[in-house]
């Protein structure tokens, strides 16, 4: 009874904490379970005073959520590709890194924002089941002459639910990408714990408490209100659970950084032209990136938000950042 | 500046009356630990002029509790028992602790720092060592048993070692509650001192038996420690221990002596405790066997240096003796 009472008073709580930021941002009450992206964005005037960047470019924000889904509608495509070519293959290495550095157990649900194709949650699923096993393996070489007792019971536990309780949840905003992305499950035969949804980083439509970790790869930074998908990440969290997202950020090195922003700059619209035939989406691309803001004041937002324990990694010189934090 | 104190006894009581709100409706195992806290800060809001030592009475009585159950491997087993049936509710219960009371970022208000909560994940997940070994995995169960998620293990960078290093910590402490409890005992007259032989010999032998529950593990956790990375930890722990003990054992020595006590302590103890590692005799019989012999020869070894150095003034002087003798008989020592 008390206890229910003091998840009616911290729900208020949360409750009174977002309707503060909400009506900050100028949108009406909301009850954090399914919204539709859409229908109460444009319906304040507060709202469209205000504006924000997009690139270099200065737009309302009502208007950059639009002009994002475009961006990632006309690239959605070639966006695999496109990464390879731009990275030079390394942002295969970094998303490794992201799952190393998550260490996931068995039996953890994952929720994947901005997932787009999906490339952090099939990384997850063959994670986990690599380590199942590798534990089988470890089992079983460590009992190398079974008594009865152990081979019978290992005839019982052969159904036991073992990689399906993993679950992934890929979560985008674009339907041309999360379509992509379902492609891509079809064709490498994976389909065992993954699903896709449609949603917006800044009003996920889950309910509190679901998942053990959420990431968002380099999709964070296309978010109009940042603090507001912070919010959203604390709440669908379950307690302990872990915040992990993957950006580019400032480079801390002055040489690396000359070299970075002339192949930014120089190079990068031009693959996109030569390849996806689009230069402006990845010229907005680039310039998202100098606009976002560097490792530790986005350590700071992650800590506003009510997270602990919030730490950063600098992955190839500081180009990309490994930020995590916990609820706890 | 006593406004100020005023202000930290309110945010002291505060706190407290925070606790005391949580604790009744909290299931046992969450209710010992709530319980500890509120002792922690009560006696706090009495001593506050003198804040030397925490106080050991009610926190000594609950490890001895916990050491006397570690002995008996009855304790774990029964707690985690009452974990399980009421999982959700201590999910509600340790929630109130961290998130509930602050939300504004501080972690300085909090009524649990993360490093206290990292130490009581890791407390839980000793349970499931003999199961899982020193490994990621008994954190994640330990976790688990608190109701959080088994992604909060993330925040233990070192992995298994925090665990052992959390474990050797723990283990550490209980020592000296029970070194200090007798010491007490024996300043209040209610218990005769010991000799320096036995002494040793008791704290030696009640550390090791702290390994008991884990010993089948125990080969894997002092490979842990011998990692690269944790061998600062471990020898910084290890000469702590020993220092603890030869203080207690009434050691004052200024001078090489300070040295060479210890690292006779420290051999004793690590050949202990391989010994133990492989002993399979009823109760470690063999074990104590060991021990009580190798005390032996270190105190043989201190009569043994001590008789030298005597034996060896005596003859210097006896020498001394018998050349001024010599001399008094052929007359050299006479003053022409």
């Amino acid at each position: 009874m008390a206890a229910s009472m003091r998840l009616l008073v911290r729900r208020a709580i949360r409750l009174s904490h977002k309707n503060i930021n909400v009506t900050a941002a100028g949108l009406s009450g909301r009850s954090g379970s399914c919204w539709e992206p859409s229908s109460c964005r444009c319906f304040s005037d507060a709202a469209e005073d205000r504006s924000t960047h997009f690139g270099f470019e200065t737009v309302p924000e009502t208007e950059k959520a639009k002009r994002v889904y475009k961006v990632f509608e006309n690239v959605a495509q070639k966006y695999d590709t496109m990464n390879d070519a731009m990275s030079l293959g390394i942002h295969r290495l970094w998303k490794d890194t992201l799952l190393h550095v998550m260490h996931p157990q068995p039996g953890v649900r994952l929720l994947d924002v901005a997932g787009g194709t999906g490339d952090i949650a099939f990384r997850f699923l063959e994670y986990i089941r690599s380590q199942q096993e590798r534990q089988k393996r470890r089992a079983a070489r460590s009992v190398q002459t079974p008594s009865w007792q152990d081979i019978s019971s290992s005839y019982s536990t052969e159904d036991e639910v073992g990689p399906q309780e993993s679950r992934a949840v890929v979560c985008d905003i674009n339907k041309e990408m999360l379509k992509m992305g379902k492609q891509k499950a079809d064709s490498l035969g994976v389909s065992a714990g993954l699903s896709w949804v449609v949603g917006d980083a800044e009003e996920l439509p889950f309910d509190d408490d679901q998942f053990d970790i959420y990431t968002i790869a380099f999709g964070i930074r296309n978010v109009t209100h940042i603090d507001q998908a912070l919010q959203e990440a604390l709440r669908v969290l379950k307690p302990g659970g872990r915040f992990m997202c993957l950006e580019f950020s400032k480079v801390t090195n002055p040489l690396l950084a000359r070299l970075y922003d002339a192949y930014s700059f120089q190079m990068i619209p031009v693959l996109g032209e030569v390849i996806a035939g689009d230069w402006k989406s990845y010229q907005y691309l680039v310039e998202s990136i100098r606009k976002f803001p560097d490792q530790e004041e986005f350590k700071q937002m992650i800590e506003d938000a009510g997270f602990y324990s919030v730490q950063y990694y600098n992955l190839t010189g500081g180009i990309v950042a490994l930020h995590s934090g916990f609820k706890l | 500046m006593a406004a100020l104190l005023r202000g930290l006894r309110a945010g002291r009581a505060l706190r407290g009356l925070g606790s005391v709100v949580a604790a009744p409706t909290a299931p046992t195992r969450q209710c010992s630990s709530l319980r500890r806290g509120f002792h922690r800060t009560a006696p706090r809001l009495q001593d506050e002029p003198k804040s030397d030592k925490p106080p050991t009475s009610s926190s000594s009585t609950t490890y001895h509790e916990h050491y006397q159950a570690h002995s008996a491997e009855q304790d774990p087993a029964a707690a985690s028992q009452e974990d399980s049936p009421s999982g959700p509710a201590a999910e509600e219960a340790s929630r109130p602790n961290t998130s509930y009371q602050d939300q504004s970022g501080e972690q300085g208000e909090e009524y649990e720092t993360e490093e206290q909560l990292q130490a009581r994940i890791l407390t839980a997940a000793l349970e499931f060592v003999p199961l899982h070994g020193w490994s990621m995995e008994a954190i994640a169960s330990g976790a688990e048993t608190l109701g959080l998620s088994s992604a909060s293990t993330g925040m233990f960078y070192n992995g298994a070692g925090d665990l052992v290093l959390h474990f050797i910590t723990q283990c550490n402490s209980q020592l000296t509650e029970i070194l200090a409890e007798q010491h007490k005992q024996v300043h209040l007259g209610q218990a005769e001192p010991k000799k320096t032989a036995d002494f040793l010999r008791d704290a030696v032998e009640t550390r090791l038996r702290m390994h008991i529950p884990y010993i089948d593990s125990w080969p894997q956790a002092m490979s842990i420690l011998l990692l690269p990375h944790n061998i600062p930890n471990s020898l910084k722990h290890l000469s702590t221990l020993v220092d603890d003990i030869w203080y207690y054992a009434g050691d004052r020595s200024t001078d090489m002596d300070w040295y060479t006590k210890r690292a006779a302590l420290t051999g004793i103890y690590n050949t202990t405790e391989l010994v133990m590692l492989q002993d399979s005799s009823p109760d470690f019989q063999d074990t104590w066997n060991f021990l009580d012999n190798r005390i032996q020869d270190v105190v043989n070894m201190a009569t043994t240096a001590k008789q030298v150095q005597s034996t060896g003034e005596a003859v210097v002087q006896g020498l001394m003796g018998a050349a001024l003798t010599l001399k008094n008989l052929t007359g050299m020592n006479q003053r022409r």
